[in-house]
């Protein structure tokens, strides 16, 4: 079990109710934090945060970025105490 | 599918309607495309080398065919002319009614051309049209203009839609914008002074003609997908509520602000480092074009309970800054604010003026005098007063901005062609080298954001054709490390989105351009594509609707070459008046100066400048040592034609 960071900012932040929060889970992979945040979160994030085709995460609109500010991918290993941040991912104007 | 053309002499107030044949939009696509070749046949047989702020100066309006179809992608129209302030290329493309309602009327291409001995307005009501006295108007800003048009013409057959300048325009400064509906701005290059130099107040048109759409059916069906498809993407629901601005945070975290001057990459103070406010004040919605699924605009109105600062504005309204109105204002210019940042769209649109070139220039005075390089008196020579140039201090920006406007004094002058020139006068002046304080690309003013760790983005800086810009070449791939699309354009390959290396950034740019070109062409809006620019291909998403719109069936493959030659003729344009690879570069900040600040410390441009530009290069069929075209990357995009005339002028590689 380990315990990961999750920042949630903008569309994310509204869709959570919150700007942060943390999850243990079992397996230490974006797999399964991505199903944790979508469990505690409902549908609206689940559309936000995954692809329904290809069950990847969701790369349209969206930023989810590591520490280092490198891009998340579902199958990354995680490690306990890792910060993991989601954005909106949007440019110009 | 066929278009009209109204040709306007303003000199001798002679007026031709021309019809723009099938072949033309075969060869050109539409929109921004058809501007392009307009504007290049007329510098066939008029000098390129002309004062832009001269009578043979061209101001071209386009609209593309999916403008107004019901395809939901929103409007974009396009004015093109050789801009006044970089002397270059020059091109801007804004939203609002103005061009979904000029389609409504016998035309959907303006061409002005000449100077008219007294200001006048250009009145197209359905097919006709007439050269009205604009002495009332002259004077007036934007919104004063509109207004008054608005009323002047009334209501049939529709209300009147307005393409107008403010005082900036009229006195012909360079960064002077054109304003569509007193909302939507056509910010680049100087289209502004470019109707100003003409006496050219505005553009009002009225109608209520049809649009004809060569395959209806199949127009309603790509429509019906399209709906769904939005409406599917939560996203779409988070970029309608905030816009652009659903960027201020993703900027603030990965550090990609541009913050005074671009000495820093992250917004100071409070509230103004998310968008909350945005969320708390805006009052209203609205759609800035009558053809989006998506509606991202909105308005504000200031009540004065917002802040302290806010007092001084109660009452006012107008649409919600986007990112980089906050770019230029909470960035570039460290105000803190949000209603001043908010205000500070509003009067840079009112008066009709460039807010990237001017928070550039005013930001790089700033800089000045915080490091001591200019002295009280220096200032006071620039703006005939005393003047504190003091970081985000709301009323020294308003003056800096009406200085420009109005050409009140010597900063006015010296600054009313953006930063760069006006670096270079300063300098001059005051016998002094201040450019390494100066931000731009190819002469072009930065784009209020951070770009010094995205190689692309720094590449998109120095190639566009119109300087440095962020709407021509768009680093999405790589500042949303997108190993998707790099996959999908590269035969599996991830490097377009990887930051740290120079490979396929180049290949990015030239990619990117082409599809922005198509887009521009077709007159949409960007917005739609970026959400998901894998499922809303240009070539191939978008390309289905076009040959609805148009008959005209394109396989993908052949419309990215249709994106490739407008690029290419773009690129001959600026070839013609002597731009080379030496021109194709960026400002001193960005190639030696480091971030110190943000997720990616330590960028600097110069580390994959010259790779990534020799990639493009590579990726056109240009000449990598000048940087011009060759004949036979210009013949595999079926410009021979355009080979011929650079060939002829010595600006062929
Ligand atoms: S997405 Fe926004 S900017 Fe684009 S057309 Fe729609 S409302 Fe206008």
């Amino acid at each position: 079990m380990i315990t990961v960071h999750a920042n949630f900012h903008s569309h994310f932040k509204e869709l959570a109710s919150t700007g942060e929060a943390s999850f243990q889970i079992e397996t230490p992979t974006v797999e399964a934090l991505a199903e944790s945040i979508c469990e505690a979160y409902g549908p609206k994030m689940e559309a936000m945060l995954i692809d329904p085709d290809t069950h990847e995460l969701n790369e349209r609109g969206t930023m989810f970025v590591d520490a280092k500010g490198m891009r998340i991918s579902m199958g990354d290993q995680l490690s306990d105490g890792d910060t993991i941040t989601f954005l909106v991912g949007i440019a110009g104007g | 599918m066929e278009s009209r053309l109204l040709r306007v002499d303003l000199t001798t107030g002679k007026m031709r309607s021309e019809v723009i044949p099938h072949s033309v939009f075969e060869r050109w696509i539409g929109g921004s495309g058809i501007n392009n070749w307009i504007m290049w046949e007329h510098f066939l047989t008029h000098d390129i080398n002309c004062d832009p702020r001269g009578p043979d100066n061209i101001f071209v309006f386009g609209v593309g065919p999916l403008a107004g179809t019901g395809a939901g992608s929103g409007i974009k129209g396009r004015i093109t002319f050789k801009s006044p302030c970089y002397n270059m290329f020059g091109d801007s493309a804004g939203g609002g009614k103005f061009p979904y309602m000029l389609r409504f009327t016998a035309f959907e291409y303006i061409a002005i051309t000449g100077k008219s001995p007294k200001p006048v307005y250009l009145h197209i009501c359905n097919d006709e049209v007439s050269l009205v006295d604009a002495s009332h108007l002259w004077g007036r800003d934007t919104l004063e203009t509109h207004t008054m048009l608005r009323e002047e013409l009334g209501t049939y057959p529709s209300h009147a839609h307005t393409l107008s300048i403010s005082q900036a325009g009229e006195n012909q400064v360079g960064i002077a914008s054109v304003v569509s509906d007193a909302l939507r701005i056509h910010a680049r290059c100087g289209g502004g002074a470019v109707m100003g130099s003409k006496n050219l107040k505005a553009i009002a048109v009225q109608g209520n003609g049809g649009l004809k759409i060569q395959m209806p059916e199949e127009m309603l069906a790509w429509s019906d997908d399209f709906r769904q498809k939005i409406d599917e993407n939560e996203a779409v629901y988070g970029f309608k509520r905030r816009g652009t601005l659903g960027a201020v945070e993703m900027y603030q975290h990965i550090g990609s602000h541009f913050w005074r001057n671009n000495q820093g990459n992250m917004f100071r103070g409070g509230e103004i480092t998310s968008d909350n406010w945005v969320k708390k004040y805006h009052k209203y919605s609205e759609v800035c074009s009558s053809d989006c699924f998506i509606a991202c605009d909105a308005k504000y109105k200031i009540d004065g309970t917002e802040s302290e600062a806010a007092k001084k504005y109660i009452g006012e309204t107008f649409r919600r800054p986007e990112y980089l109105t906050t770019g230029s204002a909470a960035g570039a210019l460290d105000v803190r604010d949000w209603s001043e940042v908010a205000h500070w769209g509003k009067i840079t649109n009112d008066y009709g003026i460039d807010n990237q070139d001017l928070s550039c220039a005013i930001s790089f005075l700033m800089e000045l005098k915080q490091r001591d390089l200019i002295s009280d008196s220096d200032v006071a020579e620039l703006f005939d007063r005393e003047q504190s140039l003091r970081w985000g201090n709301m009323d020294d920006i308003e003056f800096c901005v009406e200085s420009i406007v109005f050409q009140k004094n010597l900063f006015g002058k010296i600054f009313g062609d953006g930063p760069y020139l006006g670096a270079i006068r300063y300098s001059e002046l005051k016998g002094q080298n201040f450019m390494k304080y100066a931000t731009y690309g190819k002469g072009g003013a930065s784009f209020t954001e951070e770009m010094r760790p995205f190689p692309t983005w720094m590449n998109n800086m120095a190639v566009a054709s119109r300087g440095a810009d962020h709407l021509k070449g768009i680093g999405l791939i790589e500042k949303f490390q997108r190993k998707d699309l790099s996959k999908i354009y590269f035969d599996g390959r991830t490097e377009a989105a990887d930051l740290s290396v120079p490979t396929l950034k180049g290949a990015s740019t030239a990619l990117i351009e082409n599809q922005v070109a198509l887009l521009n062409s077709y007159g949409v809006c960007l917005f739609h594509w970026m959400l998901d620019p894998a499922g809303y291909t240009p070539q191939d998403y978008y390309g289905k609707a076009y040959a609805a719109a148009t008959g005209i069936d394109r396989t993908p493959d052949e419309l990215m070459l249709d994106g490739a030659r407008i690029c290419n003729l773009e690129k001959a344009f600026n070839s013609r008046i002597g731009m080379r690879r030496e021109h194709d570069t960026v400002c001193e900040r960005w190639m030696w100066e480091p971030t110190d600040e943000g997720m990616y410390p330590g960028s600097v441009a110069a580390e994959m400048f010259n790779p990534v530009l020799d990639e493009y290069y590579e990726w056109r069929g240009w000449d990598k040592d000048s940087g011009l075209q060759t004949r036979k990357s210009l013949e595999d995009v079926g410009l021979g034609d355009v080979a011929d005339v650079l060939e002829n002028e010595g600006s062929l590689a």
